[in-house]
Formats: C-alpha cells, structure tokens, sequence
C-alpha cells in the first residue's frame, strides 16, 4: 500500500533515520516499536508530509509521491500521541466537527456517526463533554473521529499511552475490527506486549532496522534461547551484582517477576544466581527485541542481517 | 514495616455529584512500595492529589506519620510528588529546573551546587543545557524523579511515572525506586503497567471510587487462583462490573 525507499532524516547532528526502507501492506497490522527518540514517530509523520525527508522516495500503491502528500493524507487517518479532541463539545459535538471538517455528507456522516458509536460502545455517553470522558473513552472517540472519513490507511502513533489494561484490549479489538475491513493499519508503540495484536513488525533504534519480519515468523524461529529465573534474592540486587561482573549483565534483563537470560542453558552464569526457579521459555517480542537491542544487530537496507 | 506512615480513613471527594472517591481506608507501610492501580478514572489521581494537600476532601482523614494532614501544613514537607507530566517546567533546562526545585525547598547555594553535580553524574552533561521540552522521555523522567527527591522527603508519590516510556526505560526507573526504597523511604505509585506491579510490596485496585482488591501480590495471585497480577485485575474490574 505504502513504501518507504531509502529515507534518511536528520536534525541538526541527529540521524533520526537512516537510509530506512520499508513497506505497509493492505489489511494488516503494522507494528513499529522500539526505544523513545528510535525514530518511530518521524517515520509517520514523514509519511504524511508533515517532516520532509532529507532524501529517498516514498511510494502510494506503487505512484511515486513527489510533493503531493495529499494522495497519501486523502485517504489517512492520523492519531497522533496527542489526542485532538474539542473538551467543551460533547462525544457527538466533536464527531460533528470532524466530519464537517472533512466534507462527510449529513445522511453518511449520520450513518458513520452511529456505527463508530455502537463499535466503539460510547452510544450512552455520546452527549457527555470530551473533557469529563476517561483516557480510555478520549482515546476511542479519537479513532472514531479519524475514522469519519472513511480512510484505507489508519495510521496511530502511540495510541495507548497513559490508557489503562482494559480499555487497551478494546481498543485493539476494534483495531482488528478495522484490518478486516480492507484497511492499512500503521502502530506506533513502545509496549511490546500489545504489539503481539499485530500482523507484522518493525524493530527500530536510533533511526534504523534491528529486525523486521511476520510476528509468527520471528516468534517461530528465534536464534537464541530464553531462560527465566525467579531468583531467591530480590531481583534488582541479583541485577546489581551482575553489574559489577562486568558485561555479564548484558545478557539478563528483568520482565516482571521473572529474571530473563539469553544464552546457553548451561552457562556458569546461571550457576552463581540462587534461583528457586530455572526454566526454558518461548520468547515474546519483548524478548526477541532485546536480544537484537542488546547484541546490536542490525538489519542492512536489503533486509538481510 | 508493619507502622503505617499513611493512613487514609473513609476518604471521599465529590465533584458535584459524581463521586470520585467513595469513602476508601487504606494504609501505606512505613518502608514499602505499595502499587496503586485501577482503571482510568478510577480516582487514584483524585486520591493522592487528596493526600498531597492539592485538592480538597469532602469528607475522612488522611493521617501522615501520625499527624492529621487537616490540623497540620508542615506534614506536607514528608512528601515528594511526581506527576503523570513529570512536573517539570518545560521552558527551563534540566539544571535549571533543580535550582528552582532546590530553591523552593530553601536550599542553601553551596547544596544547590552540589544537587547539580549529582544531577551530572546521572544525566549525560550535553543533555544538561536543553530545554526539558526536548529531552527524551527517559531522561525528562530522571530529572523529575531527581525533583521530587530533593526535599529529601520520607514518603514519594509517583503518578504514572512510567506512562510512555520505553520497557528498557521503564526496567533502568524501577532499579532506580528499589534503590530509593532500600534508602528507608516509602513509595505509592499508579502505573498501568501491570507487568511493574511484581515489584511492588502490596497493590490496591481500585475502581470507581472504590477499593475492590488490596494485598501482596503472590499472596493474591495464590489466592484468587490466576497466573498474574493482570489476570486479577481483569476479572476483579470485570467482576465489579458484573460481567
């Protein structure tokens, strides 16, 4: 749907991305996720034509885009970090504003107002003011009003930051709700739990590809092994003692309860940790990131390592 | 560990007619990390801005290392506040920022000073000059943190200091509360990050202006019969809920 060739982008002595080539495909879910400052968000908005790429191509369903990014924003949604929500309208104030704002016929804008109302399951607050509704409710009514008109890519730029469990797992129901529907879904994130929601994913830091590849893929052929501990002491002094051994500690992290090894079940290092609890796990994306983040492979501009 | 150095009795706060907070009772152990979680609008900001002194109580009594925060504005001085949005000022550099906490906190030059050069050893020294609107989450996080200790105060409420930031960032934060901890202060902190609540003492949920669960955590998880504090918290909501 949407391609990326080559795009670099600096400010002032900062590489935000480098040489970065990727694509969007139609109906499905495509995770970004890494560190803050990795690049996630000038990915987006370099895509939208909000940031100008210092150079590289960017591609609309195969159409070079030269200056025209209204191709592209036609047919987008953007959220961005930051909802713009009018906190003084109420629920169907803003819904009203934003599909006038986009030229959405009365009959249609009706219909869609009532659909994005009883998807989103916000019907019996649709006359409460934007500003008395929780983050959760801010965070549906965002999507919703980027949804009034109808876009084919739906592109969100960390949209459950400061929102609570619950309303996250809603929130991406109705992502998956969107997918089915034909439509190019674009994440940004820095919780790689939810990202597991997503059809594909786009490892970054510091402007480039670590990894990439179908979550399934990669969570089906790991290169390394993951082993858990509970250790018997408290988990952040076990972490500071492996700190003072040198680079030793580069290999654990902590998730939780649990103290993450990547490496050879049978290292001596393992053996100094007092652990009540040893054992071999499936790694998530949470860990697959942080081995690529930690061993500090990237991917080259071809996608190969 | 068992002395309460907050006790929060039959707390409420209405906002005209909606009740944010429903008369709760709670404790903070003197020394412990108690996670404090619930939904959005769950009323856990209301609570401790209520405990901070920043907003009124309707009605109950909050009780801070045995003195009545109604009867007694110096009580206050026990508490380190950081909030969801860092309570930095955006304009002003990192440094800045300290001289103007530290002042505030009647801190003498030569402390300031040395405030400052501790500050350097935990924040990069070209990140020090920036205007705290362009620094990274992590970093901006670091120097709040930094802020809200500088009074050196007994008790440290952080709100949702995690809201945002990468995992890596949040692990390096959370090293950092257990160290603070191990320096004898206490710490209330919300986060919905639920994978965080391991490292808490005790948790309380609250929803609706209401406490629905409180406990440790791996005595709750046995008891309840779920594989994690995030199960819990699902069915506790979904239970209140009735569905």
């Amino acid at each position: 749907m949407i391609r990326l060739e080559q795009i670099s982008k600096s400010f002032g002595k900062i590489q935000a991305l480098s040489k970065l080539s990727v694509t969007f495909p139609k109906s499905r879910i495509t995770i970004i996720a890494g560190a803050d400052g990795s690049g996630k968000s000038t990915i987006l908005r370099i895509m939208l034509g909000l940031v100008k790429a210092d150079s590289g191509k960017i591609f609309l369903k195969e159409d070079l885009i030269r200056n025209d990014f209204s191709k592209i924003t036609g047919i987008s949604g953007y959220m961005p970090e930051r909802f713009s929500l009018y906190t003084d309208l109420t629920v169907e104030e803003n819904l009203n504003f934003f599909a006038d704002i986009n030229n959405v016929p009365f009959q249609r804008k009706e219909r869609l107002k009532n659909i994005l109302l009883e998807k989103t399951g916000m019907i019996k607050f649709r006359n409460r003011k934007a500003g008395d509704l929780s983050g959760g409710m801010k965070q549906k009514l965002s999507l919703s009003t980027i949804l009034l008109s109808s876009p084919e890519i739906v592109i969100l730029d960390e949209p459950t930051t400061g929102v609570d469990p619950l309303s996250r797992i809603e929130f991406f129901r109705i992502i998956e709700s969107l997918k089915n529907e034909g439509k190019t879904i674009i994440i940004s994130t820095p919780y790689l739990d939810e990202a597991e929601s997503g059809d594909f994913i786009i490892f970054l830091k510091n402007g480039k590809i670590l990894k990439r590849g179908d979550i399934n893929d990669l969570k089906d052929n790991v290169p390394f092994k993951l082993i858990r501990l509970i250790p018997e002491n408290n988990i952040f002094d076990v972490m500071n003692d492996l700190k003072k051994r040198g680079d030793v500690h580069k290999n654990f992290f902590i998730k939780g309860k649990y103290l993450n090894f990547i490496g050879d079940p049978e290292s001596s290092i393992l053996k100094g940790i007092r652990g009540s609890e040893v054992s071999e796990e499936k790694p998530g994306l949470e860990d697959i990131y942080m081995y690529y983040e930690r061993k500090g492979i990237f991917e080259n501009s071809d996608g190969s390592i | 560990m068992n002395e309460n150095i907050i006790e929060v009795r039959e707390l409420k706060k209405k906002f005209g007619d909606f009740i944010a907070v429903n008369s709760i009772n709670f404790g903070v152990r003197k020394g412990e990390i108690l996670g404090f979680l619930g939904p959005n609008g769950a009323g856990k900001t209301t609570t401790i801005k209520m405990i901070m002194g920043l907003l009124s109580i309707t009605s109950g009594d909050i009780i801070i290392d045995g003195i009545n925060l109604a009867k007694s504005k110096e009580v206050k001085e026990k508490l380190g506040y950081m909030s969801q949005k860092f309570s930095l000022y955006p304009k002003l550099s990192a440094i800045e920022n300290i001289e103007f906490f530290a002042g505030i906190s009647g801190l003498g030059k030569k402390k300031i000073k040395s405030k400052i050069d501790e500050l350097q050893d935990i924040v990069q020294k070209d990140l020090l000059d920036r205007s705290v609107d362009k620094l990274p989450p992590g970093i901006k996080q670091k120097v709040a943190l930094y802020a809200s200790l500088i009074p050196d105060p007994d008790i440290l409420l952080l709100d949702e200091p995690t809201s945002g930031v990468d995992p890596e960032v949040r692990r390096n934060f959370w090293q950092e509360i257990y160290n603070i901890k191990k320096r004898g202060k206490t710490i209330l902190v919300t986060t919905h990050n639920l994978d965080e609540v391991e490292y808490a003492d005790r948790i309380v949920i609250l929803h609706r202006g209401n406490i629905i669960v409180e406990g440790e955590p791996s005595e709750l998880i046995r008891e309840h019969g779920v594989d994690s504090v995030e199960t819990l918290f699902k069915e506790a909501v979904r239970d209140y809920e009735g569905n």
